[in-house]
């Protein structure tokens, strides 16, 4: 059965991945990230990220191998190892594990609202407005999730700069002596990096809606590299900033270090980060459910609008019991790990299958 | 049709959380605490509210309370209050002197754990009670504003070394670093004035350094300072330097740590006949032999009180892999000193 194209109408420019790559990995886990790593190898964990960083360049290199070898996504690319059934019904767990992680990320988000501003918001009813906004997107079709992407990633741009408030008041010795921990401590610190990096294997999910995928690879791994540098230079920071002990105790430490903000015209500026961050979270529930919704449609043949509202439905009817730190925290350990294992154990293991596939192919021809 | 559903909800949404109008709440912008004289509570709390009355003046209003822990202390202030109180405009927290020697972290940790609290946030000793400290009358606008400005222009331009909250956390976690805190007192209904410099051994004060010491206790502790000194010259004239830049380098060897200070500065007053460029270099000469004197002074004390201030330890764990403070703690004490000073004069003002 030969796949229908994607027309060339809905498809994307090679250079907006560039932005689809960078606002999927950036959301959530950039709040609190460094406490987590920093248990693993204390102040030398910024090593750390930039390893994970360059790991992830491979796998993007494979997952641009497996779209060229199949010329589609990961349910092409299944059912070219697998054939149609198996294929498919592999695909299915994806579905599971999108809408797992728009949980992940509208929960999080809202549990920071509820820490930092208002106590007293309702789960339910703020994940429902953001839900319809998020239906609304995403029925405007794939190129208006990608244009939330570019806007959800150029408009809080700014905020980076906020962080300079606090290198008046960091101290840079923290970070010495380096190499001051194992490399097994640092290997642990770059697996906990995950749940912050994963993001940038949704390449392998709208590979046909790119307009000559080749060319995106480049921006691809560009977008790989800015947020590793990102990164990495917010976690220097971030350890400068703070005393190690000290940082053990922050949960939200990017926030935390918005406390030192000073500016005439607004006592807290926690309160206008927060409420940016609104920005970058939007693309990231965005694209995921789009996901979920597409791969709906590519596994079972329902139309996709049906798939939204299944996926929207799905995460509407569970947030409500995720109502303390403790049920937050391990959901978002859990979707780490998933993540984790997918990226860096699956999507290789899978590279692996399409290159031994092609070659027995190859030799059936001949 | 959708976008009218759309901006039906907008408004529907909107009411979900609580309204605070700036004119309906109390705002907490200072407190203070001191120990309770009831055993049974821990603390007694002032808080400090700032009513801007439509005249442009500004009434203090304090209300006090006790408790053993700081939410005690808002309970019972709300049940006094007309309107909620809220924390995020908090600028000032001073502790009183018993409670400071018997320890300031648990107060601490609930100023950091407070979301709406930042980290800006100036805390001080006081000497007296805290509650009478945040009762007087200060200025025309407000007692908090008063005493956080009364501060802030001391650390930019005078003798008190940076602190804020922020950096009082950041002291009291930092292995090899210990913190301290400015120190006022209430000298009359209507005043306030900076008497010294607290010294912490972890949370607890430990020692009182004098105004007279505070110059050099910045030169060592900030990186980057300005001050203020008189040196003393021959015949009884002095010269009152101005230091504009001054900067300290600190090696540290194994056993022995030295100190670099240099200070650019300029002469503000002279009491002799003539300013000649030998009396500008005896008062380089003069300020630096002080300085390194008094300097080292202060570092013995420091390690006879075995506090670190000026955090050797931290120094030197930045040295080491695998540094063990429990061994750095015996070290200290035998830790050897010595600073060298210079100083440059480069102005002595508009006359000869």
């Amino acid at each position: 059965m030969k796949e229908q194209p994607v027309p060339e109408r809905l498809q994307i420019s090679p250079f907006l991945v560039f932005y689809l790559v960078m606002s999927m990995q950036i959301g959530i886990g950039v709040l609190g990230y460094q406490r987590i790593i920093a248990m693993d190898a204390g102040y030398d964990a910024w090593i750390s990220i930039l390893f994970a960083g360059g790991c992830i360049h491979v796998i993007v290199w494979m997952i641009y191998k497996i779209g060229e070898t199949v010329g589609g996504d990961i349910v092409t690319a299944h059912k070219y190892i697998l054939g149609n059934f198996f294929g498919k019904a592999l695909c299915s767990i994806f579905i599971g594990y999108f809408i797992l992680y728009s949980l992940t990320v509208v929960r999080t988000f809202v549990e920071v609202i509820q820490v930092w501003m208002f106590p007293e918001l309702s789960t339910f009813w703020f994940s429902f407005g953001f839900m319809i906004l998020c239906v609304y997107i995403i029925f405007g079709g794939f190129r208006t999730v990608v244009g939330t992407a570019f806007f959800g990633l150029v408009l809080p741009a700014y905020l980076l700069l906020t962080f300079g408030w606090a290198i008046k008041f960091s101290n840079f010795y923290n970070l010495l002596p380096i190499w001051d921990h194992s490399i097994k401590e640092l290997l642990t610190a770059s697996y906990h990096m995950s749940l912050t990096f994963i993001g940038f294997e949704i390449i392998l999910f709208f590979y046909p809606f790119i307009k000559e995928p080749k060319k995106s690879q480049k921006w691809a791994h560009l977008a790989v590299l800015t947020t590793t540098l990102i990164y990495t230079i917010l976690a220097i920071i971030t350890f400068a900033y703070f005393a190690e002990d000290q940082l053990s105790k922050q949960i939200w430490a990017s926030l935390t270090m918005w406390k030192i903000v000073e500016m005439p015209f607004v006592e807290r500026f926690e309160y206008i980060g927060i409420a940016n961050w609104n920005l970058i979270i939007l693309p990231n529930v965005c694209i995921s459910i789009w996901i979920a919704s597409r791969l709906i449609k590519r596994v079972f043949n329902i139309r996709q609008k049906v798939g939204v509202f299944f996926v929207v439905g799905g995460v509407l009817s569970v947030i409500h019991f995720l109502d303390s730190r403790e049920r937050i925290n391990t959901l978002n350990d859990y979707v780490g790990k998933m993540g984790f294992t997918f990226t860096f154990i699956y999507i290789p293991l899978l590279f692996a299958a399409v290159m031994f596939v092609k070659k027995l192919k190859k030799g059936k021809k001949k | 049709m959708k976008k009218l559903i759309l901006f039906c909800l907008v408004l529907l949404l909107s009411g979900c959380v609580d309204k605070e109008i700036l004119d309906d709440i109390n705002i907490e912008v200072g407190v203070g605490y001191d120990l309770a004289e009831d055993s049974k509570d821990k603390y007694r709390g002032t808080v400090l509210f700032q009513e801007f009355q439509p005249d442009k003046t500004v009434i203090n209003r304090t209300f006090s309370g006790s408790g053993k822990l700081r939410q005690d202390l808002l309970l019972e202030v709300t049940k006094q209050s007309s309107e909620p109180v809220v924390t995020g405009g908090l600028k000032l927290a001073v502790f009183g002197p018993e409670l400071a020697k018997k320890g300031i972290y648990d107060l601490v940790d609930s100023f950091q754990r407070d979301a709406s609290i930042g980290a800006r946030v100036f805390v001080a000793t006081s000497e007296g009670k805290a509650l009478d400290m945040l009762n007087g009358e200060y200025g025309t606008r407000g007692n908090s504003t008063y005493i956080y400005n009364l501060i802030r222009h001391n650390i930019e331009h005078r003798d008190i070394p940076q602190t804020n909250l922020h950096i009082l956390a950041n002291d009291y976690y930092q292995d090899g670093k210990d913190p301290f805190l400015p120190r006022l007192k209430k000298t009359a209904e209507d005043r306030v004035e900076v008497v010294g410099i607290s010294l912490f051994s972890r949370d607890k004060e430990v020692g009182i350094l004098p105004v007279k010491d505070m110059f050099f206790f910045k030169l060592l502790v900030d990186k980057y300072s300005e001050g203020n000194f008189d040196v003393k010259l021959k015949k009884g004239d002095l010269a009152a330097v101005k230091s504009l830049r001054s900067k300290h380098k600190i090696k540290i060897t194994d056993n022995h740590a030295s100190i670099s200070i240099n200070i650019e500065g300029i002469i503000r007053e002279y009491t002799g006949d003539k300013l000649a460029s030998e009396v500008v270099d005896t008062v380089q000469k003069n300020l630096e032999k002080k300085v390194e004197k008094e300097s080292l002074r202060l570092l013995r004390q420091f390690q006879e009180l075995g506090i670190d201030p000026v955090g050797f330890g931290q120094l030197k764990k930045a040295q080491h892999r695998n540094f063990d403070f429990k061994k750095w703690k015996d070290d200290y004490k035998t830790l050897g000193f010595d600073v060298k000073c210079n100083v440059t004069i480069e102005e002595t003002g508009v006359i000869e």
